[in-house]
């Protein structure tokens, strides 16, 4: 029969730990305080870069984050096989692109250890940065390809992996508007506004820049800070870029349905998710450099999420130690979406007392308290 | 008493403490972190800014509303020639026409090309820069790269984002010594003690972004290091007694002495 769990947000993090967990046989319930994937989970734009997003070193972070794409096609399938809905995953390879003689030492850094770490890329320069991608300005020098990164639909991935989920019988409750914990060390036990009760013998907390409202039930400190993240997209023909482009200021990826999606614009604006024209012109002005026919396209959609970035820019990921009963996936900031295969699988193995990969110490709950 | 000031070219300086704006976490902790540490002068690289539209910048959009001393740096450039390029490009976008000239020939150690970092200075000093150039901890470069017009040094504890510390404190008290100009220590530190430790040796300001960005809690490290930037720099003002090889009672021994 499996244990009773119920899994607090149903964010692309939750539906993720609920399909991980009811495959595995369990009694899931999702909590959703609005709608599914209605926040950062709809808005991101699907980015499935550990390359592009770390460039520091392979930390415990970038750790994560490469396993993560390494369980997407497998992870994805099956959600395809449940759902059987369709949605984009294209393995279209990135490039990071360069604009002075003085980024190639760091181009050069970056790839030393991103070969080591299962990345097959190569620094471009001159005209093999054109031939890939013969639209991007003639003041790119250089850019560092990477083919083993992709990207997804991620609204459509949330509908997907939800449908899935409601498929395999998890029960998920939406539109609750607030969900408080009323007991979760003998058992577990939650109230929604409207009264009604919700019990189970595990929680999985997965909700997102909202989790640091839990700090007084659990007695820790949970710093998440939601940073708004303003996205726009182009209406295109053809695609005018083949790979995801990255440059120092943000992003752009075309997609399946005929649009280039341009992000982030990123600001601290509390629970705010609406669009600001200086969010949106922050973008304009800078992918009108890295692609000039940009310069007379007008986005035809804009939109925000909260991105819940933490203290120390890890997640919260594992049981917490004074009561295995409740589990944290908390905190991922702009990796949400890529972070999905990976959280679920070591969420439901914490859930089951599995052992936990070295790296985990890193995201450890209560180590900000 | 007077207050502890002291100046760059003309510009009056009262925090010691320079503090870089990359690798933090998110753009609130960076915000955080820059007011704990009260530093009125931020550092950055010229190449990951957008220099087209420096207000609409990744990074520097979120200092808006403060009146901070921009410290914009050249690394990546491996020659005078790229360093000097850059910097043009910075001062022309309106940041700032300080530069802190940061060459590295090879992207392992990151270390400074002293060679090139002394003929960049000498170029951007004739062309009216305030430069702190970054260079390795050796006495006799520095001199040279304050006779060639820089408005401060800049020796590295070690390499950069190590954290290993002050390598060799022998070296850095005597650049101090000789210098006529502000001695800022940039690059390598790791720790409050590492901070207060170059300030004890009486070098003018520190210049630190990974022991603060990385930390766990950034906002707390960055008060912790600016306080360490204090204890040091009050401790160097009262001089420390001097080593002795045996003990001596603080309580005079002698005096006790029946006689």
């Amino acid at each position: 029969m499996g244990e009773r769990i119920v899994i607090m947000g149903g964010g692309i993090i939750g539906l993720s730990c609920a399909f991980e967990l009811r495959s595995r046989g369990h009694q899931v319930t999702v909590l959703e305080i609005s709608s599914c994937g209605g926040q950062a989970s709809g808005a991101a734009a699907g980015m499935l870069a550990p390359f592009s997003e770390n460039v520091e070193g392979p930390d415990d972070f970038f750790r994560l984050c490469a396993q993560s794409l390494r369980l997407y096609p497998a992870f994805t399938d099956r959600v395809k096989q449940v759902s059987d809905l369709p949605f984009e995953y294209t393995e279209s390879g990135s490039m990071y692109i360069a604009y002075h003689d003085a980024d190639i030492l760091a181009l050069e850094g970056r790839l030393r250890w991103q070969r080591e770490h299962g990345s097959s890329g190569s620094l471009l320069q001159g005209e093999e940065v054109f031939r890939l991608e013969p639209k991007l300005s003639g003041k790119v020098r250089a850019a560092l390809y990477t083919p083993e990164e992709s990207h997804l639909y991620a609204p459509h991935y949330v509908k997907a992996l939800e449908h899935a989920c409601r498929l395999m019988g998890v029960h998920i409750h939406e539109h609750l508007e607030q969900v408080a914990i009323k007991d979760w060390q003998s058992s577990v036990v939650l109230e929604a506004a409207d009264l009604s009760v919700f019990e189970g013998d595990r929680l999985v907390v997965c909700s997102g820049a909202w989790a640091q409202q839990l700090e007084a039930a659990f007695g820790i400190r949970i710093p998440v800070y939601p940073i708004r993240g303003q996205i726009c997209a182009y209406e295109t023909e053809e695609k005018p870029v083949h790979h995801m482009v990255f440059c120092n200021q943000g992003y752009l990826v075309a997609k399946e349905n005929n649009t280039l999606v341009c992000g982030a614009s990123e600001d601290v604006a509390g629970f705010e998710t609406t669009v600001t024209e200086k969010g949106i012109e922050r973008l304009r002005k800078w992918n009108k450099q890295a692609f000039p026919f940009l310069e007379t396209w007008t986005p035809f959609h804009k939109w925000a999420g909260l991105r819940p970035s933490t203290q120390d820019g890890f997640p919260l990921l594992g049981a917490l130690a004074q009561s295995g009963r409740v589990v944290m996936g908390v905190g991922h900031y702009r990796n949400g979406i890529l972070l999905s295969p990976v959280t679920a699988q070591l969420v439901a193995d914490s859930v089951e007392g599995k052992k936990m990969p070295d790296f985990m110490q890193a995201f450890v709950p209560e180590r900000f308290s | 008493m007077k207050p502890d000031v002291w100046h760059i070219g003309n510009h009056e300086l009262t925090s010691r403490f320079f503090i870089g704006t990359g690798l933090f976490p998110s753009p609130y902790v960076q915000r955080e972190a820059i007011e704990a540490s009260g530093a009125e002068v931020l550092t950055f690289a010229i190449r990951r800014i957008n220099l087209e539209a420096t207000e609409d910048d990744s990074i520097l959009q979120h200092l808006q509303g403060k009146s901070y001393q921009y410290l914009p740096n050249t690394s990546g450039a491996s020659t005078a020639e790229e360093a000097v390029r850059i910097a043009r490009l910075a001062r022309a976008s309106g940041l700032s026409d300080w530069i802190k000239v940061e060459i590295s020939a090879n992207d392992r150690t990151l270390l400074p090309d002293p060679i090139e970092t002394l003929k960049a200075t000498e170029i951007l000093v004739k062309e009216g820069f305030t430069v702190l150039p970054y260079t390795s901890d050796d006495p006799v470069i520095c001199k040279r790269l304050e006779e060639a017009g820089a408005a401060a040094v800049m020796p590295g504890a070690a390499p950069i984002g190590t954290g290993l510390g002050i390598l060799n404190p022998y070296n850095l008290g005597l650049i101090v010594e000789e210098a006529k100009v502000p001695i800022i220590v940039d690059a390598g530190l790791g720790s409050v003690s590492d901070v207060t430790q170059a300030m004890e040796l009486g070098v003018a300001g520190v210049l630190m972004n990974t022991p603060v960005a990385k930390a766990k809690d950034p906002a707390g490290m960055a008060r912790a290091m600016r306080l360490g930037i204090e204890a040091g720099r009050l401790a160097y003002l009262s001089g420390r007694i001097s080593k002795k090889r045996y003990a001596s009672a603080s309580s005079g021994y002698e005096e006790f002495k029946l006689k």
